[in-house]
């Protein structure tokens, strides 16, 4: 019996202990991840953008986030944008909600601190306390609209799809007309030397600069890559000469990875569906924020 | 008894997986399913009107999380009875989303709505398929080498040792996904989980143990000495790993489990038939024993690869 | 055998003798898995060799206290209770590194040798003594992985450390994932036959 004590005792000292140890750690480093996280992303988005610490971003580029929620009342749906406001504006950010075929629904005031808005638990409180009762909203995705003097000059978008063996995470950026400026592969699980190869350049470039139109209808071919396509892509020839090569196969399809089709084609069509409903999307938008006179800060 | 009990759990538990089907069948539209890439078939319980079925201006059909974007439809065809219409989309549908479709006028109502998703059994299938075949744990994640090699010098160890595995995999998995759900989740204590995890793992195999001792003594005989093996492996404890991660509910996490089980005891069966031939054969003095486990096991692997990519449902 | 140890001596029983890898056979799973370059072998070797130090320290510092009948819980709880902090930490600080190692730093948890060397070594002995066997065990898994890594990188695609060696990919095979067990066999295949020739040598000179 004495020593059944003895051996729950202990056993409760040391769980205890154990909990301490790792609960400090979460707390040191759960701050140390969150921070970590932003810098990378902050990292991906001005290296899609061309800026690196060699050539930074001027102080005109301005990042606006635009949050797209999907709202249920009774059994009808809206698609609805939390959009920045402009600086002297009453409240720091409006909810606009469009109907599904595109029209204006209803917009409201939402009035949070900034750093809020960043936390989804609290943006998705302030929104619901905007917009009023009666209604449910579920977060769909994160997009950047970047400004140069209050000029567009890029969107950056997010996205999730299937691969080979499990999601390809991915972020991309567009220009105002919907040309693929570049994307960069965040996170994926495919094979190492086949489909992984989604993340060298000699792929990823051949997305570079393909216009809306071309994007629109991008296939993959299974064909070689051609060799004097390929230093381009790598960067190994001088400029003019990339410059030429890839005006020269602006118009082609994405050439399949060795090995990994299946990869490729995941991509490009991943790629394309994003880019699609986004400028559907931001077209709809754009029109209601003109016509009904909303100002907002991009 | 046991049986008669056995059988009723199967059917009650078919009944729940079948019951969505059930439900939606209601209506006047009795079916519908996509076929093809970009194909979605609709059928009707009477003959519908051809006029409204055959316009594709009727139609609206969107993904479930995508409500505003429109799929645009390419051509509906009504079958010759009128009880079935083929819808031919422009561009080739995401299967894996449910789409949901709303026909104005086709029935007394203004606009009939339906949803259309791939089966839900087909899905648990083929995740269970997945951790089988494609996405085996010893030929193409890698987990559990130790034991493999160890144990995969018979056929009937093998087995032994797979039928354990699979049932303790099953059990942890099952109390892993409850703790992981109820507790870390609600309470941000997701940092905790490799040692809940192997809290559990451990105490499962201590309750198989004891239970099996006492209940089936024969069974335990055969099977216990695989038992303290267990704890010290990764291929169980990557099962609780692996569901934290990917979110799946409980009918998911249990084809997990089965499937990461199932594939341990396929890959153990198929290492030692070869096993047991090998210690006939000839090898040069060097390669006897590991390395040629493992250069048998590296063939074994890229014969699996083969399933990578493979789509069943 | 564990009497009167120098620490070169426990060093090298780690790395050598008893090397992990290619010795023992323990711990197998991510010397298949994730060495397909040498970064990779380094960060795990990195984190199996902070898990098994502080793991020997802790219960060779409380081997008198621990209950000889719940022994096994509670190395289980010191290896779990390490695991999450370097994942933690990993996680934080190094997260391109951690999303490459994938479940395999969690699965630390699990591997025999850390349990093996807790059992065999630091519940009896002093803590120095513990301490340096401990380094030479995490030394021997990082050497063993890096030079899997350091082969399958070097052929399959003709880099070190990401730095362009060769400029040409000799054979992808080595990247591939499932090469990863032929690598291994190979490579054991290769110190037995040393050994052989070694001890013929030594019984010709004899």
């Amino acid at each position: 019996m004495n020593q059944i004590l003895t051996i729950t005792f202990r056993l409760t000292v040391s769980c205890l202990l154990a909990a301490l140890v790792m609960g400090s750690a979460f707390i040191i480093t759960n701050k140390a991840k969150k921070h970590n996280e932003h810098v990378r992303e902050q990292k991906v988005v001005y290296s899609l953008l061309g800026y690196s610490d060699q050539n930074p971003a001027p102080e005109s580029v301005h990042l606006h986030e635009v949050y797209r929620y999907v709202v249920a009342e009774a059994g009808q749906q809206f698609i609805g944008y939390l959009v920045p406001a402009p600086h002297d504006a009453a409240a720091p950010f409006t909810f606009v909600a469009l109907d599904l075929d595109g029209k204006m629904a209803f917009q409201n005031p939402v009035n949070a601190a900034e750093e809020k808005i960043r936390e989804a638990e609290d943006r998705k409180l302030a929104i619901l306390e905007a917009i009023g009762p009666g209604k449910e909203i579920t977060f769909a995705e994160q997009t950047i609209v970047v400004t140069d003097n209050g000029q567009r000059i890029a969107y950056l978008l997010g996205g999730k799809f299937p691969g080979f063996k499990t999601f390809i995470a991915v972020m991309m950026a567009l220009d105002p007309k919907y040309t693929l400026l570049g994307f960069e592969v965040l996170e994926h699980e495919e094979d190492p030397g086949l489909g992984a190869e989604i993340e060298q350049d000699y792929f990823k470039n051949q997305f570079k600069d393909k216009p809306f139109e071309v994007l629109k209808g991008l296939d993959v071919v299974k064909a070689p890559l051609p060799a004097e396509y390929q230093k381009a892509l790598e960067g190994d020839l001088d400029e003019a000469e990339i410059a030429k090569l890839m005006e020269k196969y602006r118009g082609n399809d994405i050439y399949a990875l060795t090995g990994a089709t299946i990869s490729s084609k995941f991509v490009t069509d991943g790629l394309k569906g994003i880019a699609k409903k986004y400028a559907y999307r931001l077209g709809a938008l754009d029109s209601v924020l003109k016509e009904q006179q909303i100002a907002v800060s991009f | 008894m046991n049986m008669k009990r056995l059988r009723q759990l199967v059917l009650f538990s078919l009944a729940v997986l079948l019951l969505p089907g059930w439900l939606q069948a209601a209506d006047f539209i009795t079916g519908q399913s996509f076929s093809g890439d970009n194909e979605i078939t609709v059928t009707f319980a009477g003959p519908a009107n051809t006029e409204v079925a055959g316009d594709i201006t009727k139609y609206t059909i969107y993904e479930e999380a995508d409500p505003d974007i429109r799929l645009a439809l390419a051509s509906a065809k009504v079958a010759d009875d009128a009880k079935s219409v083929a819808l031919t989309f422009a561009d080739p549908l995401n299967t894996t989303q449910t789409h949901v479709v709303s026909i104005a006028g086709l029935t007394g109502e203004a606009i009939t709505t339906f949803t259309v998703a791939k089966p839900y059994f087909g899905y648990l299938l083929s995740i269970m398929i997945s951790a089988l075949l494609i996405q085996n744990f010893v030929f193409t994640k890698y987990l559990g080498l130790c034991v493999f090699f160890g144990t995969s010098k018979k056929k009937s160890t093998a087995k032994g040792m797979g039928v354990v595995f699979t049932l303790v995999m099953v059990i942890s998995a099952a109390m892993s996904w409850f703790f992981f759900q109820f507790i870390l989740v609600p309470y941000n204590l997701g940092f905790l989980q490799i040692v809940v995890f192997i809290g559990l793992v451990s105490l499962t195999v201590q309750a198989v143990d004891t239970i099996l001792r006492k209940v089936n003594p024969v069974l335990f005989n055969s099977f216990g000495v695989y038992l303290v093996l267990v704890i010290a492996n990764c291929i169980v404890i990557a099962v609780p790993l692996i569901l934290a991660n990917n979110n799946y509910n409980f009918l998911e996490t249990m084809m997990l489990a089965l499937g990461a089980g199932g594939g341990f005891l396929l890959a153990l069966y198929l290492m030692s038939s070869v096993a047991e031939r090998l210690e006939l054969a000839k090898i040069p003095p060097s390669f006897k024993g590991l390395p040629m486990a493992f250069i048998v096991a590296g063939q074994f692997a890229m014969a699996f690869l083969g399933f990578s990519g493979l789509q069943l449902f | 055998m564990t009497n009167d140890k120098s620490i070169s001596e426990l060093l090298s029983r780690g790395i050598l003798s008893e090397n992990p890898i290619f010795k023992l056979a323990l711990s197998m799973c991510p010397a298949v898995g994730i060495s397909t370059t040498v970064m990779n072998g380094v960060m795990l070797g990195i984190a199996v060799f902070f898990v098994q130090v502080f793991s020997s320290v802790t219960i060779s510092l409380f081997k008198n206290v621990i209950h000889p009948r719940i022994r096994i819980p509670s190395y289980t709880l010191t290896i779990a209770t390490w695991v999450t902090v370097i994942d933690l930490v990993l996680a934080a600080y190094m997260p391109g590194a951690y999303a490459k190692m994938g479940i395999f730093v969690k699965l630390i948890v699990a591997f025999a040798i850390i349990t093996m060397r807790l059992e065999m070594f630091a519940c009896k002995e002093k803590v120095s003594d513990s301490f340096w066997d401990a380094v030479g065990m995490g030394l021997g898994f990082m050497v063993g992985m890096v030079v899997i890594g350091a082969f399958r990188e070097l052929f399959g695609s003709g880099m070190i450390l990401g730095y362009d060696v060769l400029g040409y990919k000799p054979l992808l095979f080595f990247i591939l994932p499932s090469a990863g067990f032929f690598v291994v066999g190979l490579m054991m295949a290769f110190f037995n036959w040393i050994e052989v020739v070694y001890k013929q040598k030594k019984g010709a000179k004899a």
